[in-house]
């Protein structure tokens, strides 16, 4: 199941109306969609946020692989951005040391199972999986 | 949807899907919180990362005048969310059925 996403925060509501009917017609258990609503979102944010003047819209793949989900975002207006290399985050600083924001890709790799990132020929192409309890 | 208000019981409540696209309502609303405050999550579906930017954000500025938020009845995937974060230490959480 796929579908294009215009490049804005407006488009959330829709990219979540989207995943979740695939998640529900797969009945994934609550704690894994919830995991899976907030890895694309992540992913998705952050597609526009750091390729903002991207032409074309975002593309998400959902599909079930067994007892796994995977999932695919490809923008194919992009410079490279590996999500997959994004700092280490210190949790434990205290709060007089901690800035709001760089928290997105830490989340992300808690939730899913795997992540590969991909950019070739101004296509990033982002993909992970989820196994599903 | 998403909302945030103030309760029948005095606390604030936030309520629905804090994404990326609701953090400026968000912000909005708790850059009014004064001192201390308890903020109900029990009818809060979903929060991401810019969601906890926004109550980072608000602890900071509390905190630094000696007061703070305390967060009740959060749902076990949005505590896991926290634990991930380190913002069980930064904040007084109590999940729900607690």
């Amino acid at each position: 199941m796929e579908n294009t996403f215009k490049r804005s925060f407006d488009s959330l509501e829709e990219l979540f109306t989207f995943t979740e009917s695939f998640l529900e017609t797969e009945s994934v258990d609550t704690a894994d969609r919830h995991d899976i609503h907030f890895a694309v979102e992540e992913l998705f944010t952050n597609m526009v946020k750091y390729n903002a003047d991207g032409q074309v819209d975002i593309r998400l793949t959902l599909e079930r692989d067994g007892d796994r989900l995977l999932v695919t975002l490809k923008d194919a207006d992009s410079r490279p951005f590996d999500v997959t290399k994004s700092p280490p985050v210190d949790i434990y600083r205290p709060i007089e040391e901690r800035e709001p924001g760089g928290l997105g890709l830490h989340l992300t790799k808690k939730v899913v199972d795997s992540i590969e990132y991909r950019h070739s020929d101004g296509c990033t192409t982002i993909k992970f999986s989820k196994d599903l309890r | 949807m998403f909302d945030i208000g103030i309760g029948e019981e005095g606390s604030i409540f936030i309520a629905g899907r804090l994404d990326a696209a609701q953090t400026e309502k968000a912000q909005a609303f708790l850059d009014s919180v004064e001192g201390s405050a308890t903020v109900d999550f029990s009818r809060l579906d979903y929060i991401s990362s810019a969601g906890l930017g926004v109550l980072l954000r608000t602890q900071k500025r509390l905190m630094a005048a000696g007061g703070g938020l305390r967060l009740v009845n959060v749902s076990p995937h949005i505590n896991n969310i926290f634990r991930y974060s380190g913002f069980d230490h930064i904040f007084e959480v109590q999940a729900a059925g607690s």
